[in-house]
């Protein structure tokens, strides 16, 4: 079970931050809702979810909160902070700029 | 903003409430597996094999949390405090170590922060003026003179046409005596020009300051009070400003209070020492016919303007003193002008004597270092097999290099954390012992300066003696140290080498400390051997200043010395009483006077000129001035009868070398003087220097005081006692007050504190570098004992062999001490050679000692020697017990 194969790395960051960025969640329910809207194909290795989710919280993108989840347990939900937004503004523009770069050159090739 | 607010919330959150965040951690993984097991379970998994699908699914829990921990970013942090905490545990259990070694951290990182206060404060302080680096002190300059008082006149021209200056002033010290209400006060006074509060940046807190009109002859009835006289003697009287009072019998209107942050800038002539006390201030007015520029009594003080610099002014000074010296060829010729900032005028010689402690103390330091790590060196050879161990179990040796400096950090903290209190203390005393007049005493407090020097010069230490060891101890040799090899081999060839070089350079250092001390002792008691030229002992002296106003002929001065003389000189206790102008030791006066000598020419452009003094018939005897040849002055001396003389050797010398001097005149008129002018010189005393270490006394003359040629109106008493002098002070008290009821006697000293207090200084430095050379000597015999006794240990096996074999007690003793001695020569050879390469720096402090001295040399390597012998001699007696029989059964 590797990481990184799962995964383009850095990418994830970019899809924790914009799976919050409608309503906060805690680390399963994003797993879950990454695996799920992206119809299965990305599986969220849930080893490397926590530590960047710490990671973030440490950069100051996001903000940890504890508080009842749907099944009524405390769970600790992770919510966007001011500058967690701007920051997905800026990752999500240079992952369309990445990536509109390689379907360029897959095409022209 | 808001985001650097939380990164640092988390990360302190993390550091202090770490118990509380790991348990949030495990709360939420574990939150994340339940969820993951229920999910599992609902797709139909058994609970048992839900469980660890999820926990697989998770990728192992331990491992997730470290990462988590790593991304909190406190790792470094939390390895520190496990190293600080297992470092707190090992010294703990060897607690003498720890001791030994954090107490001479703490002796010598605390006389080091000690020295360093001292430099703070005189040194490194700005003087309290503003913009204190535009002030600056004029003197004239000549071959023979090399620091003079200006003229006045040639002050006036000075201020008229230089551009370098923003402002510029004089002062002379005139001292006097506040009378009217209450008892009469002396006043420590000075005359200044207009401008001189100006030219120090400060305004009177009330009043004016004074301006040209009051430099006018006849003006000068006016006065200026300190903030402590104001307050002290006049309960700081709101109404003080245009009050009249009675100095020295003539009524001057006060125009102003100067606040208390006013600092007497210090002077050379009559000296008041920066800071010390004045107590009011009166213009000086310039009288008299100003081509008459012969007379220098007058202290010059200046602010340049913003952007010149001193040598700029110095080169503008010069050009007009030579233009003054084409206006006035007589008097202005041959003197140059001397600029010398504020600053450097008052730290004077103090820096070089301050850097020599500071060396002092940083060699201390620096054995200190040596010395624990040494220590840390024996004890990590000790440790040999468990770091070995840990290696070989994968640990980095980053980590263990670590682990050892947090240990030696811990170690030198904990040292300076003891040699800040070791700091405050030595602060205290070194204020205490100062001599008196060193510049800026008052300035030396422990502050927040030498708090952060004190942890600066901590932890460099405890990397400086921690680094070392620790690099040496992570690299063992695996394979031996893991055989677990117990046989006598000596922790390795490399320890024994680079723990041997450290004794040495301990040794070494040690010998350039008391080499210096050693040369400084000799020198101290040169000087106290020298003979002084009067004998201090049971003389107590005292200052008189007469008011002009009651006083102002000589004829009145001459009645009130005379009858003051004789009523001291019947007091029952007092063997021999007399008065004169000037005291032996106290310095330079600013009294020369040239003259011309019967029957001599002086060389071109140059004149006869000795220091002047005055002086009653007693005045030699009661200070112990002895008589060479001729005689005393008489009470047959007298205003009308012929003017006699006495000169010192010193004069003899110089103006009549292997000539008879007794018969001799000399006079004080430029020209054509009629024969009763000529004074003859009837009596030759012994030289007696303005301060003892000068190398020799000025030449100098006296005349009687019944025959003195001007009044002198401030006149000093020497009473020598038959027995204690000191109950002398009320008697002498009483005298002058029977005599004049408005008068009072000032600076009541016995001549001895005079004498003690001119050598103060060499012995300051004498004390202080002696004490850092025993610090110094007591570590490096510390660390020769730690050397020695621990390869005495390593070596049991082998002197019990060699005891087998037949070696007798005699033969292992010479074996260790011949170890000890070889390492202590070293030491002392190295030590000699720096010793005289550093000399250069001792000279100006030595007194008649040659700076390479042979005998102290010889003395201090010899006692070094010694020391190292008796340091060697304990592990040696042990290992003439090594049991042959122990050796035998283990090999």
């Amino acid at each position: 079970m590797s990481k990184s194969s799962d995964l383009i790395q850095g990418t994830l960051d970019l899809l924790i931050l914009k799976t919050i960025s409608l309503e906060p969640k805690h680390g399963w329910a994003i797993a879950k809702r990454i695996q799920q809207v992206s119809n299965e194909v990305l599986q969220v290795t849930q080893g490397a979810l926590y530590p960047a989710l710490h990671r973030l919280e440490q950069q100051g993108w996001i903000r940890a909160e504890w508080r009842a989840s749907e099944t009524g347990r405390e769970a600790k939900f992770y919510a966007l902070t001011r500058a967690g937004r701007a920051q997905l503004e800026r990752e999500l523009a240079q992952w369309e700029r990445l990536s509109d770069a390689v379907r360029l050159v897959i095409r022209t090739v | 903003m808001a985001r650097w607010f939380d990164i640092v919330r988390l990360w302190l959150r993390s550091l202090m409430r770490r118990g509380r965040v790991e348990r949030e951690l495990d709360r939420e993984l574990r939150f994340h597996l339940d969820r993951q097991t229920e999910e599992n379970i609902a797709a139909g998994m058994p609970p048992e094999q839900a469980r660890r699908a999820a926990l697989r699914g998770l990728g192992g829990l331990a491992y997730i949390e470290e990462e988590c921990r790593d991304m909190r970013r406190t790792a470094l942090l939390e390895t520190f405090w496990y190293d600080l905490r297992y470092s707190c545990r090992t010294l703990g259990r060897s607690p003498g170590f720890a001791a030994v070694i954090v107490l001479t951290l703490a002796l010598s990182i605390g006389a080091n922060s000690a020295i360093f206060s001292a430099i703070e404060g005189v040194l490194l302080r700005p003087l309290p003026y503003p913009e204190q680096n535009r002030i600056v002190r004029f003197f004239l300059s000549s071959a023979a003179y090399p620091k003079f008082p200006v003229n006045a006149f040639d002050f006036l021209d000075f201020r008229a046409r230089n551009r370098s200056f923003g402002s510029m002033a004089v002062m002379s010290r005139a001292d006097m005596q506040l009378s009217g209400t209450g008892e009469p006060e002396w006043l420590t006074g000075f005359r200044v020009s207009s401008g001189y509060f100006r030219v120090l940046g400060l305004r009177p807190l009330r009043g004016r300051e004074f301006d040209t009109r009051d430099e006018l002859p006849g003006n000068e009835r006016v006065a200026i009070l300190s903030h402590r006289l104001w307050r002290a003697r006049f309960g700081a009287d709101s109404g003080i400003l245009g009050r009249k009072l009675l100095l020295d019998g003539r009524p001057f209107t006060v125009v102003g209070v100067m606040p208390p942050e006013m600092r007497h800038p210090g002077n050379e002539y009559r000296p008041v020492v920066y800071g010390d006390t004045v107590d009011l201030w009166w213009p000086f007015t310039f009288e008299g016919n100003p081509n008459q520029r012969g007379s220098h009594y007058i202290e010059g003080i200046g602010r340049l303007k913003s952007g010149v610099p001193p040598t700029q002014a110095d080169a503008e000074m010069n050009a007009i003193m030579a233009q003054l010296a084409r206006e006035h060829p007589d008097n202005d010729r041959g003197w140059r002008v001397l600029v010398i900032p504020l600053y450097r005028e008052i730290v004077g010689t103090a820096p070089r004597l301050l850097m020599v402690l500071l060396g002092a103390v940083a060699l201390v330091l620096l054995i200190a270092c040596a010395n624990a790590a040494n220590l840390l060196l024996a004890r990590a050879t000790g440790r040999q097999q468990e770091i070995a161990v840990r290696l070989a179990l994968g640990a980095a040796r980053s980590r263990l290099v670590r682990q050892m400096l947090t240990e030696s950090a811990l170690i030198s903290v904990l040292g300076g954390a003891a040699g800040a209190i070791v700091a405050t203390l030595g602060v205290k005393a070194l204020a205490a012992m100062l001599p008196g007049g060193f510049p800026r005493g008052h300035d030396i407090h422990v502050n927040a300066a030498v708090f952060t020097f004190t942890l600066v010069v901590a932890l460099s230490t405890g990397i400086l003696f921690g680094l070392v060891p620790a690099l040496q101890a992570s690299r063992p040799d695996l394979r031996q140290s893991l055989r677990g090899s117990g046989r006598g081999v000596t922790g390795g060839g490399r320890h024994l080498r680079l723990r041997n070089s450290l004794v040495v350079a301990e040794v070494s250092l040690a010998c350039v400390l008391l080499i210096g001390a050693g040369l400084m002792l000799r020198s101290f008691v040169n000087l106290l051997r020298a003979d002084p030229g009067f004998h201090p002992e049971q003389v107590l002296t005292a200052g008189i200043a007469l008011p002009e106003e009651t006083y102002g002929t000589r004829k009145s001065l001459r009645r009130f010395y005379d009858q003051l003389a004789a009523r001291l000189g019947s007091l029952p206790a007092v063997g021999a009483a007399g008065l004169g102008t000037d005291l032996p030791w106290t310095g330079y006066d600013d009294n020369l006077g040239g003259f011309q000598i019967e029957g001599k020419q002086p060389p071109p452009n140059e004149h006869f000129h000795a220091r002047y003094h005055a002086a009653s018939p007693d005045y030699f005897r009661a200070l112990g001035i002895p008589l060479l040849r001729g005689r005393f002055f008489t009470d047959a001396d007298a205003a009308e009868t012929p003017q006699v003389l006495i000169v010192n050797r010193a004069m003899a010398q110089r103006y009549w070398p292997g000539e008879d001097v007794i018969g001799k005149r000399i006079n004080f008129f430029e020209d054509h003087p009629k024969d009763k002018d000529w004074s003859t010189i009837v009596g030759v005393v012994g030289d007696v220097k303005d301060t003892p270490e000068k190398s020799a006394a000025a030449p100098a003359f006296w005349w009687p005081l019944r025959q003195m040629p001007f009044g002198f109106a401030v006149m000093t008493i020497a009473v020598r006692a038959k027995s204690d002098p000191a109950p002398l002070a009320a008697a002498v008290r009483h005298t002058v007050g029977d005599l004049d009821p408005a008068l009072a006697i000032a600076d009541v000293r016995l001549m001895h504190q005079i004498a003690d207090a001119s050598v103060s200084t060499p012995r300051f430095t004498l004390f202080l570098v002696g004490l850092f050379a025993l610090l110094a000597v007591a570590l490096a015999a510390i660390g020769t004992y730690g050397v020695v006794s621990y390869s005495v240990n390593q070596r049991t096996h082998e002197f019990g062999m060699r005891v087998a074999l037949g070696a007798t007690p005699c033969d292992v003793l010479r074996l260790v001490l011949g170890q000890g001695v070889k390492l202590a020569a070293g030491g002392v050879a190295i030590g000699v050679v720096c010793a005289l390469a550093l000399a250069r720096v001792l000279r100006s402090l030595l007194y008649e000692v040659s700076a390479a001295d042979p005998l102290t040399f010889a003395t201090v390597a010899s006692a070094a020697l010694a020391i190292a012998l008796l340091a060697c001699y304990l592990p040696a007696r042990r290992a003439t017990r090594a049991d042959p029989a122990v050796a035998l059964r283990a090999e």
